[in-house]
């Protein structure tokens, strides 16, 4: 289960950006973190880098290698908007599809935003335990082989 | 223990061996895949990236150097102090400042104080279903070609479809510049080609590198005004 959440989040995740890489480029870009080509390239990579840690999940190959990846970048988002939320950046956090600075009158989502990716972590950090699941590519490909 | 349980002991811590064995041979090529997998798919990322930029662009009439090569495009005047507005036609925000700010703006002008430099922006194109913000500005480029710059994007203004839609056809696009008087076929020609889209694209980019990801943004004499009310433009216009 724990498998399927965080990688159907990932492929999710992945795929809103994935039709405008430039969008995705300036939303890291809107965080101000890092020089401008940096970020564009950090954006361009990321949604394909979402999708393939999803597909790895949801399969159950190589679970515990991609669950920490998967707890790695989710540290990386959380500080990400942390830091823009302490700045006082008032920026939409791209985390589905085209983020950036936000219009007068719409609101920082940042509280929702953090607890949710503190909730994808604990999952990540759950499957680095207990990464055998049922149903996994790991299991068969382990457990399932040739008997003697 | 007899020799021969000691025999069939031995096979067996043998065969666990040989397991485990296997067992690290597999995992670690399902390590190597997997990290394969994650790598490749960062390798695609960066060549789709690459190929989806655009190096090379076709710029309307009366770009200008404003904040980077060819991110603005000049509206009006010739006054001493440059005033640069970022917008994008999809943004309300942006319809309120045209409502709010431009009387002021075309005092300034008339006074021959200002000269009005637009970044139209195609940055919202996920606000319509129909990328209607990048076709709207590379709009804008066209009517900049046939003089009526100012005037047809006020028109936009006046039009702004709704966010999330289809936003206008390419053919409302073209009635509105009919109502403005750009009558001519190149015109047509040029909002159905999205000619400027690649142009647009740029001035997105340029727009980020200066900081600017919000719209409206409000440059005067180079210098950001933070809070773009009618006052603060004209104070600002003052002062430089």
């Amino acid at each position: 289960m724990a498998r399927l959440i965080l990688g159907g989040v990932w492929v999710a995740a992945g795929m809103s950006k994935i039709g405008d890489l430039a969008a995705s480029g300036r939303a890291v870009a809107a965080y101000r973190l890092l020089p401008h080509d940096a970020a564009t390239f950090l954006g361009a990579v990321l949604p394909f880098l979402e999708i393939a840690l999803g597909l790895l999940l949801i399969l159950g190959l190589a679970t515990r290698l991609a669950a920490a990846a998967s707890a790695i970048l989710l540290i990386a988002f959380i500080a990400g908007i942390a830091s823009a939320w302490a700045r006082g950046l008032r920026i939409d956090c791209g985390c589905f599809g085209a983020g950036g600075d936000l219009a007068a009158g719409e609101q920082p989502q940042y509280f929702s935003e953090t607890i949710r990716d503190i909730a994808l972590l604990a999952l990540a950090g759950f499957l680095v335990v207990f990464p055998r699941t049922r149903f996994s590519l790991d299991s068969r490909l382990l457990d399932g082989g040739p008997r003697q | 223990m007899s020799r021969r349980a000691d025999q069939k002991q031995a096979a067996r811590v043998i065969r666990q061996q040989l397991a485990a064995e296997r067992r690290r041979t597999r995992t670690m090529w399902i390590t190597f895949v997997a990290v394969g997998v994650l790598l490749i798919a960062g390798l695609i990322g960066w060549g789709v990236w690459q190929s989806q930029k655009t190096t090379s662009y076709a710029t309307p009439a009366g770009v200008t150097e404003n904040g980077g090569t060819d991110a603005g495009i000049l509206v009006a005047g010739d006054g001493p102090v440059t005033v640069e507005v970022y917008l994008d036609f999809i943004c309300p925000a942006c319809k309120q400042f045209e409502a709010t700010v431009n009387p002021t703006l075309n005092q300034l002008l008339a006074d021959k104080k200002i000269r009005l430099v637009w970044h139209t922006l195609g940055f919202l194109d996920g606000a319509s279903t129909t990328q209607y913000s990048t076709r709207a500005a590379s709009s804008a480029g066209c009517a900049s070609d046939g003089g009526k710059l100012k005037e047809y994007g006020e028109a936009l203004f006046a039009q702004q479809p709704a966010e999330g839609g289809p936003g206008l056809s390419d053919d409302q696009l073209i009635d509105v510049g009919g109502t403005v008087g750009l009558n001519a076929p190149s015109f047509a020609q040029c909002v159905r080609d999205v000619r400027y889209s690649d142009w647009v694209a740029h001035v997105n980019d340029m727009a980020s590198q200066r900081g600017v990801n919000q719209t409206p943004t409000v440059f005067v004499a180079g210098k950001q005004v933070k809070q773009p009310t009618a006052e603060n433009v004209a104070a600002a216009v003052a002062a430089a």
